[in-house]
């Protein structure tokens, strides 16, 4: 009986963990119930005369019965007996929650078709564990089921599970163990491994302190295991990379540091939580990308960003920004204004995210534009909490001009834009041609690339992949799934291939907006491509999936996608996904938002320390402080029950000299007794610590005299040590404790005269490692200890043994006086 | 220790006349300083006292010393096998003038009574004894006479004849306040005992140093001593553990805890303090109780006598921490 429902306790404690999936609770509910079923059949049948095979068979049946009710009840015959209709119903309910799966991000709503499928799981999970643990008595292998719940967080997110989760999941199992073992040891005979002798025999073994063993060693572990990692210094691969601006290490610290942002990148996509990051409005009402970084290098590992130059006289106050590399006179732009406003909660984001190209920003603090980019900088500010207006003017080529546009017009931007690492694989080259089709024009070119990722190259967006490096990008060109980062770094490189100035943009796609107010989430970090052309200027492309499948709001630009008449293709009619905002997964993403992140989390606040990290040694340093902190605390704890007795006289003193004439039957003034008995009690515990233990039995003043006799103290620190015995003799037995004067002063001659009766390595270890404090700390993870021992005593109903006796038993022995050996 | 000034003039009279009486007694019996205190303390707890030891180490001089010193009638018996009850308590005679039975008082009838060799007597006898005693009155032919206080029996056994004798059982030996063993004296103290008793008993020259009216009002201030709650639960404590002591087969009774307050409190008023402290427990915690417990067959084997196991005990026994328990100050762990 006991296996089944541990079994069950167990599953439901590691069903804990999946917390972070959900946005609601109710699929708790529900699994507790597909737990409650199976466990329930479970432990019916196990000592039934049902066949052995038969429980899980009919373990499966009932948790059906119980999902056709739950779900689908208004299909099937009296509302639980499953039918092809509640099976129909049933079906249907799991492709939808298979497809809310696809689109959302976690925590997901509590749509009906993902509540079916996570109580399905929970109950096959509980099913699968109890007949490993029940019906195969193999409790420890029922582990793994539980593993595989435990890891779907895990996997699905990349923050880590809370500890309190994990624990719950931890002790889950380990009652499941001990419920193993106990029921084993229970068909040997007696248990071993007590504590404590019981008295009175039992015809079966009591296997009761096997547990408790088993569980002091399980709470042990799962202490360690939660704390020894958080007392560690990790030992995180560092993320950052600095380089100066300017003068780089000049007296002005004039440094800045950014992200990489290709790494914080992913980060950002998976976090679970979609915090606003900051919200605009334009006089057109359109959503325009917003760039933050422009990463002109690639090395062959990754696309890194050269040193953007912050002259002083590129100033953003001070006149118009640079004006965008390439536009050229003819081409028709459009202009547009917009203002920004970043959230508060954005920390250490010294880069503007802004739409590109812009003429003008007006924003408070020193920042700079880099000319070659239009990046906009701060050395000294940080964007967060910041409103600030741009304004600019867009290119609005016709698909004409883009077709005769040319790549590359001079060696300078051909020299930076088209460079790519010697060992690129012949394989990007090869599919860069086979994408670009027959296209003759730079432009064309680039239409047929973007198509290619798009639509016709049969890529997936997933989050799951890693790297942007060489062997990466092949990695990701066959795999065909990744993620923006992949996509706009595979483009930008296939361009540049191609003979197309490109570049990677890191920065925020448009966002979600309603009435012409948008706001972008962390969720809407994004990379994409930027590519060249002559009297353009850099323009955006889109690789990336967009909607629910993809980045949820990335947008294909309209140059980007010609009409089938001007580029003269046949194939046109399915070109990209939609890319509409989703209304409704922006009014989830707002409830299931609880703390706002930083977006740029990644970035260290302070440059200087951000350059190189915290350094190794100082980590160690820092834990052999805490270790240090952590050994000292014993002396600190003693140190301080000394002062606190010491003021016990400042605070009782005048009260205690009144006291000796107030004071009547009833008692000693409170503060004057809590100051003498603090003062024996000092000198108790300072004979403990130095190794002058004493007998239980002592009372004041025999402790006194033995003490005199013992150490051969001089006549006026005895007549000290007589006063203190005294007082505290007359305050604890006396009718009244007549006049006792402060006695610090005693105090501190009698500890002197024992300190100084034994060796300086005794001293030293009694101000280090006092005794008294050890042995309290002791006697406290005693009484914790006592408290779990308690916590097992605890009988619900009694024993069927009938043997009421026992229970005292235990009581009995401990308290039995061993008088003398 | 010294006598703590700010004590009643009680307890400065008790002291003083305890004093003198001491001092009177110690003139005779020398060297015997402890066994002269437990003495007087049982007196004072209106106790009685079993003194077990060899002949001639003066068991009887110091009962008669005692008497002597506080001028009140004294008388001894001897027990012998056929010594009756009757010729303890007394016995109705007939008187041929008044023609109406008489009560002729036995010895019982004094303030301090000596049973020399109790053990020697058939226990009929020696229950006689203890009933008078614990009753403190003699019941003769349906007439009950009280005895007059202070009473005081002081009883003496050998332990060494042991053929012919009637040992006291248990139950009876728990009517006895205290039980102590004389000891011999230190060659120097036998040496001073010769040259003092050489000539003549120093028991004639002994002059009374005090009253019965005065040991009555001393035996009242000690009644008044002042016993806190946590000594009569260290008290408790004590008796408790000899209860579960595996070494002892029949620990102290509830009647053997009264009696130790009862002594500690005598003690403590001739240390001349007005309130009892664990060392007065200590301090009477063989004498009291040792001679109630009933050893186990291990400890027997082991040799292990009763006393050696109630030093233990008071070793081990915690010394209660106060009365401030509610406080939170006083907690041992603290």
């Amino acid at each position: 009986m006991r296996l089944p429902i541990a079994a069950g306790l167990a599953t439901a404690a590691v069903s804990i963990t999946l917390y972070p999936l959900f946005s609601a609770l109710d699929w708790f509910w529900a699994g507790l119930g597909a737990i409650l079923v199976v466990t329930t059949v479970s432990a019916l049948t196990f000592r039934r005369t049902v066949p052995r095979w038969a429980g899980p068979p009919l373990a499966l049946l009932a948790l059906l019965v119980y999902l056709v009710a739950v779900f689908a009840g208004d299909q099937a015959w009296l509302r639980f007996i499953p039918n092809l209709r509640a099976a129909d119903a049933l079906a249907a309910l799991l492709g939808e929650g298979f497809d809310a799966i696809q689109r959302y991000a976690a925590p997901v709503p509590p749509r009906p078709g993902v509540l079916l499928l996570t109580t399905a799981g929970i109950g096959l999970i509980a099913l699968l564990a109890d007949v490993l643990a029940v019906r195969l008595r193999r409790a420890a292998l029922a582990g793994l089921p539980l593993l595989a719940l435990f890891t779907v967080p895990a996997a699905v997110l990349s923050d880590p599970i809370g500890w309190p989760a994990f624990i719950a999941g931890a002790l889950g199992y380990i009652g499941l163990l001990i419920a193993d073992g106990r029921e084993r040891v229970g068909q040997w005979g007696r248990a071993v491994l007590v504590r404590r002798p019981r008295a009175g025999g039992t015809a079966r073994a009591d296997a009761a302190p096997l547990a408790l063993t088993g569980k002091r060693i399980g709470v042990t572990a799962i202490v360690l295991a939660v704390g020894l990692p958080a007392l560690l210094p990790t030992l995180a691969p560092n993320p950052l990379f600095g380089f100066g601006v300017g003068s780089g290490n000049g007296p002005g610290g004039n440094t800045i540091t950014i992200p990489n942002p290709i790494a914080s990148l992913r980060g950002q996509l998976t976090q679970p939580v979609n915090a606003v990051v900051l919200s605009y409005r334009s006089d057109d009402n359109a959503s325009r990308y917003l760039r933050m970084y422009s990463l002109d290098t690639f090395d062959g590992d990754q696309w890194t960003m050269s040193q953007p130059k912050g002259r002083p006289e590129n100033r953003v106050s001070a006149g118009p920004l640079p004006a965008p590399p390439g536009l050229g006179q003819g081409t028709p732009v459009k202009a547009y204004s917009s203002e920004l406003l970043v959230s508060e909660e954005v920390e250490g984001l010294s880069f503007l995210p802004l739409p590109y190209p812009v003429t003008s920003v007006q924003i408070e603090g020193d920042w700079r534009a880099d000319e070659s980019t239009l990046m906009v900088f701060s050395t000294h500010d940080t964007a967060g909490g910041r409103r600030y207006t741009v304004s600019g003017q867009e290119p609005r080529p016709s698909y004409e001009e883009l077709r005769q546009a040319a790549g590359a017009p001079d060696e300078g931007l051909a020299e930076r834009y088209l460079r790519l690492p010697g060992d690129l694989p012949r394989r990007i080259r090869a599919l860069a041609d086979q994408a670009a089709g027959d296209a003759a024009t730079p432009y064309e070119k680039a239409v047929r690339l973007q198509r290619w990722f798009t639509t016709e190259g049969g890529f997936t967006y997933s989050l799951r992949t890693q790297g942007n490096g060489n062997d990466a990008l092949v990695e990701f060109l066959r795999n065909r799934a990744g993620y923006c980062e992949q996509f706009a770094a595979a483009m930008a490189v296939m361009a540049r291939t191609l003979g197309i100035p490109a570049r990677v943009a890191i920065g925020y796609t448009g966002g979600t907006g309603v009435n012409g107010l948008w706001q972008v989430r962390t969720h809407d970090l994004h990379a994409w491509p930027e590519l060249y052309f002559d009297q353009v200027g850099w323009l955006r492309f889109e690789p990336t999936p967009a909607g629910g499948i993809g980045q949820a709001t990335a947008q294909v630009p309209d140059y980007s996608q010609p009409p089938a008449s001007a580029t003269g293709e046949e194939e046109d009619g399915r070109t990209t996904p939609s890319a509409g905002p989703n209304d409704q997964d922006a009014e989830d993403a707002v409830a299931a938002q609880r703390a706002p992140r930083d977006p740029d989390a990644v970035t260290g606040g302070q440059p200087a320390l951000a350059e190189e990290g915290v350094p190794a040694g100082a980590k160690i340093g820092l834990g052999a402080l805490g270790a240090l902190l952590i050994a000292l605390a014993p002396a600190a704890w003693r140190a301080l029950t000394r002062r606190r007795r010491r003021a016990a006289w400042t605070r009782g003193g005048p009260a205690g000299a009144s006291a000796a004439g107030a004071a009547t039957a009833a008692g000693p003034a409170p503060s004057l007794g809590r100051a003498v008995h603090g003062t024996w009690r000092e000198l108790a515990d300072t004979l403990e610590d130095l190794g002058l233990g004493h007998d239980p039995g002592d009372s004041p003043r025999a402790l006194a005299r033995r003490l005199v006799e013992r150490h051969e103290l001089d006549a006026e620190t005895s007549a000290a040590l007589t006063r203190i015995a005294m007082a505290e003799e007359r305050l604890r037995y006396a009718r009244t404790p007549g006049a006792i004067s402060p006695l610090t002063g005693d105090l501190r001659r009698v500890r002197r005269a024992l300190r100084a009766t034994v060796s300086r390595g005794r001293r030293l270890r009694s101000v280090l490692l006092p005794a008294s404090t050890l042995r309290r700390l002791r006697q406290a993870g005693g009484r914790v200890l006592d408290g779990f021992d308690r916590l097992e005593m605890i009988r619900l109903w009694p024993s069927r043994r009938g043997d009421d006796g026992r229970a005292q038993a235990p009581a009995e022995t401990r308290e039995r006086v061993p008088a003398g050996r | 220790m010294a006598v703590t000034p700010d004590v009643g003039p009680e307890l400065t009279e008790l002291v003083t006349t305890a004093h003198r009486i001491r001092e009177a007694i110690e003139s005779v019996i020398e060297g015997k300083g402890d066994v002269v205190r437990l003495t007087l303390t049982v007196l004072l707890a209106e106790g009685h006292l079993l003194i077990e030891d060899v002949p001639g180490v003066g068991k009887t001089m110091l009962a008669k010393a005692l008497a002597r010193s506080i001028d009140c009638p004294v008388r001894r018996v001897q027990f012998t096998p056929d010594l009756l009850p009757s010729d303890i308590t007394g016995v109705s005679a007939f008187n041929q003038q008044t023609r109406e039975f008489e009560f002729k008082p036995g010895p019982v009838f004094a303030n301090i009574v000596v049973g020399d060799e109790i053990n020697r007597a058939s226990p009929k006898t020696q229950s006689a004894l203890l009933e008078c005693m614990e009753e403190h009155q003699v019941t003769v032919d349906g007439a009950t006479h009280p005895l007059e206080a202070p009473f005081m029996v002081i009883a003496t056994q050998n332990p060494i004849e042991m053929e012919g004798t009637y040992p006291l059982p248990e139950a009876q030996r728990d009517r006895f306040t205290a039980r102590i063993a004389m000891g011999y004296p230190e060659p120097a103290a036998e040496l001073e005992m010769l040259d003092v008793h050489g000539a003549a008993s120093p028991l004639d020259k002994l002059q009374p140093v005090a009253t019965t009216a005065e040991v009555r009002a001393l035996i009242e201030a000690v009644r008044a001593v002042y016993v806190s709650q946590p000594i009569k639960k260290y008290a408790i404590d004590l008796v408790t553990a000899t209860r579960r002591s595996p070494d002892v087969r029949l620990g102290a009774s509830p009647r053997a805890t009264l009696h130790l307050v009862r002594a500690a409190r005598a003690h403590a008023a001739l240390d001349g303090r007005d309130y009892v402290i664990p060392d007065d427990l200590q301090a009477l915690a063989v004498p009291v109780l040792a001679h109630r417990l009933l050893p186990s067959l291990e400890a027997q084997g082991q040799r292990r006598r009763p006393d050696q196991v109630l030093e233990e005990i008071v070793r081990r026994v915690r010394v209660p921490e106060g009365r401030e328990k509610a406080s939170g100050g006083a907690g041992p762990a603290r």
